[in-house]
């Protein structure tokens, strides 16, 4: 990831920020404030906040501590769902992909979960695991082992013959094959199924939060300014999620790129 | 060939691809070489070498016959067959010296050890200073002689090459035959080098066989008695070019 496209990605974030700063100065004082939340009128929404009322409402979520707890407190489930996930689906994806015996026995269970959403089992994971955090991790987990599997049981099946052979006519058995020859051959594509995840892992995660629906966290926080409805709270918490799944990712591809150097084109 | 008993042998040996109609690369095949012999398989694209090659490095059983080296009959791939594949094979994700090392890895040497070998063999194919590079930023010849050399480091007493130097131009091509001429000179090893190039065969070979199209047996064999070491002005001499009419001919190509 070159200096250059981080700067185009700034400069087309700052046009978009700045075209908002204008259409709601604009907006200001000439938008209803009254709406119809469909059982009733509710009264001073700013249906388009200035940044003046964004600053000062981020100002206040983040004095009461509000925002900044919720930020912990989501990260850490997706953090832990991510990790727990990942363990479970590169192991089992890496364990198809080499065994094909292993591979005849999950393929049927794979392709059944995965085109079920994990939301689908939010309700079970709930009566299975309770309110608390463990539900809200496992369901992460559970979205994001299924991605990992794929990727990982994807990255062992497109290793080359040729390095296998290779590496066995140089005398390496499988153990030593699979380390030096399939992990890193695989890793691209197990490192791309994780990044995706991660992204599922923050749908996810915001959505489980509505359930057991209490702070801190953002996915209440969002239910929550929905309820009365509070805009400017409400793009503050879009916001975070947003830039919190693009600090994972981007932290995912200065990974990404310090383990693919190999493949880099210019020397 | 004296009294000694061949190193490798392949007696009757057949193989057939499986499919819908079966295609028969290998029939009756006999073939013995010699300890320290450099032997060269020549015929022509799709008439079984690659096959026999694979078989010689225990990648593939003969549906018929018997392969046996060193009196012992192969049963899977082995670091005493050093073996260099047709395609490109050098390990992009590995630098040079960690490609070159490899296979004593496998063979459970410690660093120094193997460190010590990995310099040597850099040092014989001039390759010191790309120690730490990437194979991308090597050419197609120079990874093709880290291959080369990434076999040589197990030290193994055959060596299996597969067209080492088919996918290069022709002056890159005599260069790299020079430095393996060089190489087997240095260090004596069984060779069957696999190739559809007469001159190429010529140049580098004790003895030459040609096999004929599909399926592949052996149709003519070549003692080539140039004297070694061999040079540029070996490649113009009379008896090279008499020599190179013969298996011109022998290969059907006159």
């Amino acid at each position: 990831m070159g200096a250059v496209r981080i700067r185009r990605a700034a400069l087309a974030l700052l046009a978009l920020a700045l075209v908002y700063g204008v259409a709601a100065e604009v907006a200001h004082g000439r938008l209803p404030t009254r709406v119809w939340m469909g059982a009733h009128f509710v009264e001073d929404v700013q249906l388009l906040p200035t940044y003046g009322s964004l600053a000062e409402e981020g100002a206040f979520l983040v004095e009461s501590r509000i925002l900044p707890d919720s930020i912990v407190v989501s990260s850490r489930r997706v953090l832990e769902g991510l990790l727990l996930g990942s363990i479970a689906g590169i192991l089992l994806g890496l364990a198809t992909g080499w065994a094909a015996s292993v591979q005849y026995l999950a393929d049927p269970w794979v392709t059944f979960f995965r085109f079920t959403p994990a939301l689908a089992l939010l309700p079970l994971f709930v009566v299975w695991f309770g309110y608390g955090e463990s539900s809200k991790v496992l369901l992460i987990a559970a979205g994001v082992a299924v991605i990992t599997l794929l990727g990982a049981h994807q990255g062992v099946r497109r290793v080359p013959r040729v390095y296998l052979d290779a590496a066995a006519a140089l005398g390496a058995g499988p153990g030593l094959r699979f380390r030096k020859i399939v992990l890193p051959l695989a890793f691209p594509s197990i490192f791309a199924s994780v990044r995706i995840a991660a992204g599922l892992a923050w749908v996810t995660i915001v959505v489980a939060e509505l359930i057991d629906a209490r702070m801190p966290s953002l996915g209440y926080l969002l239910a929550l300014s929905g309820a009365y409805p509070r805009v400017p709270t409400m793009l503050i918490a879009i916001a975070t999620v947003g830039a919190l799944v693009l600090a994972f990712d981007l932290a995912a591809l200065l990974l990404h790129a310090r383990a693919t150097r190999w493949m880099r084109r210019s020397a | 060939m004296s009294g000694a008993p061949p190193i490798l042998e392949a007696t009757g040996v057949a193989y057939s691809y499986p499919g819908a109609t079966p295609t028969r690369a290998l029939e009756g095949l006999n073939l013995a070489v010699a300890e320290n012999e450099f032997l060269a398989v020549l015929g022509p694209v799709g008439c079984g070498k690659t096959t026999l090659l694979r078989i010689f490095a225990g990648f593939l059983r003969p549906a018929a016959g018997t392969v046996r080296c060193a009196a012992a009959s192969i049963d899977g791939p082995g670091w005493q067959r050093g073996y260099v594949l047709q395609e490109e094979a050098i390990f992009p994700w590995m630098s040079v010296r960690d490609n070159v090392e490899f296979g004593l890895l496998a063979k459970r040497l410690d660093p120094q050890a193997r460190r010590a070998i990995g310099d040597d063999l850099l040092r014989l194919i001039g390759l010191s200073s790309f120690e730490s590079a990437w194979p991308r930023e090597l050419s197609a010849g120079m990874s093709k002689m880290v291959e080369v050399a990434r076999v040589l480091a197990t030290d193994p007493a055959i060596l299996l090459l597969d067209e080492p130097f088919g996918a290069l131009d022709a002056q890159t091509r005599a260069r790299m035959q020079d430095a393996l001429a060089r190489l087997w000179e240095q260090r004596r090893k069984t060779v069957v080098f696999v190739t559809h190039d007469a001159e190429e065969a010529l140049y580098l070979a004790d003895r030459i066989v040609v096999l004929s199209p599909r399926p592949g047996k052996i149709k003519a064999e070549f003692a080539v008695d140039i004297p070694r070491p061999r040079s540029l002005d070996s490649r113009f001499s009379p008896a090279f070019l008499d020599l190179k009419r013969k298996v011109w001919e022998a290969t059907g190509a006159g």
